[in-house]
């Protein structure tokens, strides 16, 4: 069993790999089909900049020489040196930016992940009663509700609140203590904390009506064991699964929630890459994301194959 | 029989409230059950044998069901919508239960030694480790090889005989006085239905606790029962001594069910005969019998007039107007008292 784990592992990070290396190579020719060049941006480029940067990259060349070369440099773990912030590493920009990213990231899958069980679970044992209606409609406003909107909206809200009180309660933007962090991992988790409130919803009303939660009360078993023992844990299971491509969502929609809350995250580099056409900037961010988002799902996985003992990881 | 029963339950009632009005799923069941004893009820789907053992089990979700009024009492001890007596829960402790679809029964995340380890934990205070040998050692007892290795499995490593197997370790796991099986054999089959009876008859020898087994199969109740409850929408029609339900059936409703029996006696010439139509409708249930449109002795008096039951001997009753003593119908298969004596 121990051996079938260990092979399962390697399998799905080999096939992990072969994702990255197709998100790489979709990429980097999606990219040089986007006209226009890097080199020519409104900023004037002193001719050794362009010739360094030809020569290291062999722009010149043609570009299925290029891709072979960005291959073997991303390889090597070598994101290259951005095109319009001089001498400046892909590398460090991701190692600077990313954790700032992935912490608010974090936050936000874990602020979703229990408060999507959390309400859920209570929305099936009030079914049909005020707090299973409060809730719902609030789901219904998370899910429809764009997260710029609502990051808007938390900013004033925080900004009367500050006012009212006289002093500052949380800040409204910024990054630094975890009080920064609070507004917006809980702004980004909003949506999937609403979409897993749904989720956790409907399959606790299931579990509820089961035969095995039957049995249990049929032993005499407490009912906050009933809850946490028979109901919950069989109840989060859907929930586990979608939370692989959940942490995408996240991940993705972080953009726009560190732009409003002038958090400096990874995903202005992303958005102003794209804008200004740097080739290296473009590439590493993105196979970055794409190679975290590949090892978050492996681990979901993993994860879901300890919850249910049925899933045998082969 | 002096000492009260084991368990004696009066005049149970329940209803269900739904969107289209309420169902009277139970309309006042009396029976009781002693130790060493096996009580069969019988009956067709929807005629209330399930709802009033789980009324009694404390498993009818209120809303929508409403139970009362009636008593059912556990040596003495009121447990009719109030399970906890002297602080300590019975289910599980003093009654053991088992289910038709032992598939769907058991928690599928949880290993089966743990499921038949938690009423010893719940109820007996039993640390891990002692819960698991002894949850092994009632596995064993449940004939199941390699109970150490068994125990730490999951219910879909199991197959169904299997698993009501381990369902009856569950059940039996504090010892109970009273062990309620509804239906613990429909799931399952032929071979394994007999072996699993087997099992509850040993088990029943070995500790004499009283077994409440809930069929519609009259194959198993004659192999297992002392006493049987012939149950039809939502009340008792017949109930006696095995032997004198079988062979001396006092109401029409037990002689259709007789007769929709198949049988392998080579002797036997019979048809398998269905009884014709359905159950009355319990959102509005008859006020005479509720058997009238179905039965072939049918007379005038029975659409209006809810039968009174009638003694036929100790112990034997039946709820059927052919027993009073002004009838003059000929129904030769009915037994009847003053046709016998």
């Amino acid at each position: 069993m121990r051996q079938g784990m260990a092979w399962y592992v390697c399998k799905r990070l080999l096939q992990g790999v072969v994702t990255v290396w197709f998100i790489a190579t979709a990429t980097f020719f999606a990219m040089h089909n986007v006209p226009g060049d890097p080199l020519l941006n409104d900023r004037a480029m002193t001719p050794a900049i362009r010739a360094n940067l030809e020569a290291r990259y062999g722009l010149d060349q043609p570009l299925f020489n290029q891709y072979l070369i960005y291959l073997g440099n991303l390889a090597q773990g070598d994101f290259g040196i951005s095109f319009t912030q001089e001498n400046r590493q892909v590398n460090d920009i991701i190692r600077e930016h990313f954790p700032v990213s992935a912490t608010l990231g974090i936050l936000a899958v874990l602020f979703a992940a229990a408060g999507g069980v959390l309400w859920g679970a209570l929305t099936a044992l009030y079914r049909n009663r005020m707090p299973d209606y409060v809730i719902m409609f609030l789901v219904i406003l998370g899910i429809s509700v764009p997260s710029f909107v609502v990051a808007a909206l938390s900013q004033l809200g925080l900004v009367t609140l500050n006012t009212l009180v006289g002093r500052s309660l949380l800040p409204v933007a910024g990054w630094g203590s975890v009080f920064h962090m609070l507004t917006p991992a809980l702004v980004l988790g909003l949506s999937t904390m609403a979409y897993l409130t749904r989720l956790m919803r409907s399959s606790m009303l299931e579990i509820i009506d089961s035969d095995f939660v039957r049995t249990a009360k049929s032993k005499g078993v407490p009912p906050a064991l009933i809850f946490s023992r028979h109901q919950l844990r069989n109840a989060i299971l859907p929930v586990v699964t979608v939370l692989g491509p959940q942490i995408a969502v996240i991940t993705t929609g972080g953009f726009v929630v560190e732009l409003v809350f002038a958090i400096p995250g990874l995903g202005r580099f992303f958005v102003e890459a794209v804008q200004q056409l740097d080739y290296t900037v473009i590439m590493g961010t993105t196979v970055f994301y794409g190679a975290f988002l590949v090892f978050m799902v492996i681990v979901v996985d993993l994860l879901y194959g300890f919850i249910d003992p049925r899933v045998r990881l082969q | 029989m002096t000492a009260a029963p084991l368990l004696q339950v009066e005049d149970l009632h329940v209803e269900f409230a739904t969107h289209g009005g309420t169902v009277r799923a139970v309309r006042g069941v009396d029976f009781s059950v002693d130790s060493n004893r096996t009580l069969a009820i019988v009956g067709e789907s929807g005629c209330g044998k399930s709802v009033s053992v789980q009324s009694i089990m404390g498993l009818i979700p209120v809303p929508p069901g409403r139970i009362g009024p009636g008593s059912a009492l556990l040596r003495g001890q009121e447990i009719l919508g109030n399970n906890v007596v002297n602080g300590r829960d019975v289910r599980g402790s003093e009654i053991g239960m088992i289910f038709q679809d032992p598939m769907t029964s058991l928690n599928p995340t949880m290993t089966i030694g743990a499921q038949i380890a938690e009423p010893l934990q719940v109820h007996r205070g039993y640390g891990a480790g002692r819960a698991r040998e002894e949850a092994i050692r009632l596995l064993e007892s449940c004939r199941i090889p390699e109970a150490r290795k068994r125990a730490g499995q999951y219910p879909f490593e199991f197959s169904g005989g299997m698993l009501q197997r381990a369902m009856i370790a569950m059940a039996i796991s504090c010892k109970p006085a009273l062990l309620i099986a509804d239906e613990p054999t429909t799931a399952l089959d032929v071979t394994i239905q007999s072996q699993i009876l087997d099992l509850m008859r040993d088990l029943q020898r070995e500790t004499g606790m009283a077994i409440i087994l809930i069929t519609h199969d009259l194959g198993v109740v004659a192999r297992m029962a002392d006493e049987v409850l012939v149950m039809y929408a939502g009340e008792v029609v017949e109930k006696g001594g095995v032997d004198d339900v079988f062979y001396r059936s006092a109401h029409p409703y037990t002689l259709g069910l007789k007769a929709a029996m198949p049988s392998n006696r080579d002797d036997s010439a019979q048809v398998l005969t269905p009884i014709d139509g359905s159950p009355p409708d319990l959102f509005a249930p008859p006020g005479g019998c509720g058997y009238f449109a179905r039965c072939p002795y049918a007379m005038q008096a029975c659409e209006d007039n809810h039968p009174e039951s009638f003694d036929l001997h100790a112990d034997h009753f039946a709820r059927c107007w052919l027993h009073h003593e002004d009838c003059d119908v000929e129904a030769t298969d009915v037994h009847r008292t003053t046709a016998s004596e």
